[in-house]
């Protein structure tokens, strides 16, 4: 270091080393060393990637160490490749120092003049890996299947204590309405130690019998950030717990492996919170006056109804009875009026019968008259046929005995011995004499 | 066998009743038990509300644990 300038100050007592040097003078040394260094090129997985208006920042990562790069813009820019975190890609370049100043903190990076994209990250393609097999060992679903209360009385929350997703959680709840006991567990969500402790804390909250629901929340940041809520044990805790857990972790754009094994995946810790109490107290309280106006209104009407109903059927009898008397009455005044209509009609009827019948009276006693006069000369008829005195006016005689009864045999004229002969003409005494 | 009352089923209980009644064919006496269950469905409801509307308390996971180490947890 003899290039250094030794400062006015005095140094340490007793100590070996050189110095005291101004540390600006160090540090232009050391920018000056680093810069000697062979520039090479790298290979590994890009994390943080973040820009600014002159240089395009992030690390290059692997399992076993990470380099902080940078490019400028303008040569990023005229790349034309998007780097996504986690992307596999190589770098050429070499070591740079910024010593800083007063009023400005010094930084190391490895400064990039050339980049290519080698392929998807390693870690990218474990994640993918993990992903599969607890979809495979069915972890994704037992949360999904719990039952999550509609108004929990106790919610546990696990996030960094100083982070803003604390304040997005009691925003959430404070529009949903809710008030009731919020547990806290503050642990680390970035870093190696973070997996375990929040793998702890939702152990311990799902112990406790109050703690109906879990929040796991945690801001924005790069996946490498959120690399703990992909962490495998982690994940299997979640996955069997009894409580449903509900988890918030970076944007919406990132997807980590709590967010595929917890009951609920939210994309921001404000909507975790009112996913926590899925209704709004508020609204709640003014739906469960209506019910209870519905129900006291149903049990007064319920009441009120039947009576008046049972009042009106009271008077039914009467109105009954007065309603089929007005019936009679109608029906009587129209039989009378049917009665007299029919003896009207009848009347009519027999006048035009009685009109018929004389008629036909007289056309039968015109006639019956001719017919008797008809029979009577038939029957005078007959009756001249057998006229005897007809009979003797033909030639033929009556024999009769003195008494005047006819004889019709000749031994009756024998015996009766003196005979009386009738002609037409008049009538002759005989004797009978044998021949 | 008997299921936990939660304030869900408390709730879907009573819109169940509201509806049986609205239909009209409850008759009397079912009207008024129905409306004395929903009577005390809506009490229990109102107690769950008013339970997380008295004011927001946050606690440590540790005092949580201490709290209930000394029996003194309940909400």
């Amino acid at each position: 270091m003899t290039q250094l300038q030794s400062a006015p100050a005095e140094g340490i007592p007793d100590s070996h080393l050189p110095g005291p040097y101004p540390v600006g003078s160090y540090s232009a040394q050391l920018k000056r060393r680093l810069l000697e260094f062979a520039r090479v090129q790298l290979v590994g997985e890009v994390w943080g990637l973040r820009a600014s208006a002159a240089r395009v920042y992030f690390e290059l990562r692997d399992a076993s160490g990470a380099l902080p790069c940078s490019m400028w813009r303008n040569e990023f820019d005229q790349l034309g490749v998007r780097l996504a975190e986690g992307m596999r890609i190589v770098v050429g370049g070499g070591c740079d120092y910024y010593p800083g100043s007063a009023t400005s903190s010094p930084s190391f990076m490895f400064a990039v003049a050339e980049l290519r994209v080698a392929g998807e990250g390693d870690l990218l393609v474990q994640l993918e890996r993990l992903r599969r097999a607890l979809h495979g060992a069915g972890l994704f679903e037992p949360q999904k299947r719990l039952t999550r209360p509609l108004l929990p009385r106790t919610i546990g929350v696990i996030t960094g204590e100083r982070g803003k997703a604390r304040d997005d959680v009691l925003a959430g709840l404070r529009r949903r309405g809710w008030a009731g006991r919020l547990v806290w567990a503050f642990v680390p969500v970035q870093d190696r130690h973070a997996a375990p402790m929040v793998g702890a804390a939702l152990r311990e909250l799902a112990s406790i019998e109050h703690v109906e629901v879990v929040i796991v929340a945690r801001g924005g940041g790069s996946l490498a950030d959120l690399f703990a809520f992909c962490d495998e044990s982690l994940c299997r805790t979640v996955a069997l717990l009894r409580v449903p857990v509900i988890s918030s972790v970076g944007h919406h754009t990132d997807r980590t492996l709590i967010d595929d094994v917890a009951a609920v995946c939210c994309s921001t810790p404000t909507h975790a919170a009112e996913a926590a109490v899925p209704i709004d107290c508020r609204a709640a309280r003014a739906e469960l006056a209506a019910s209870a106006r519905q129900l006291r209104n149903h049990s007064r009407r319920a009441v009120l109804v039947r009576a008046r109903n049972l009042a009106h059927l009271s008077r039914a009898p009467a109105a009954h009875v007065a309603r089929q008397r007005r019936s009679l009455h109608q029906l009587l005044r129209e039989l009378r009026a049917s009665a007299r209509r029919e003896l009207q009609r009848g009347r009519s009827l027999a006048d035009v019968h009685l009109l018929v019948l004389r008629r036909t009276a007289a056309r039968a006693e015109s006639s019956d008259a001719t017919r008797r006069v008809r029979e009577l000369e038939r029957l005078s008829l007959a009756l001249g046929a057998h006229d005897p005195d007809r009979t003797l006016a033909r030639g033929y005689a009556l024999v009769q005995d003195r008494a005047g009864d006819p004889l019709t045999t000749a031994e009756a004229a024998r015996r009766a011995g003196s005979l009386a002969i009738q002609f037409h003409d008049g009538t002759l005494a005989a004797e009978a004499v044998d021949e | 066998m008997t299921t936990e009352r939660t304030y869900e089923s408390a709730v879907g209980r009573v819109e169940e009743i509201i509806r049986r009644l609205d239909s009209g064919d409850a008759g009397l006496r079912e009207t008024l038990e129905l409306v004395k269950e929903g009577r005390g469905l809506v009490e229990y409801c109102a107690t769950e509300l008013e339970a997380v509307s008295q004011g927001l308390e946050e606690l440590r996971l540790e005092e949580l644990v201490a709290r209930l180490e000394t029996g003194n947890a309940e909400p």
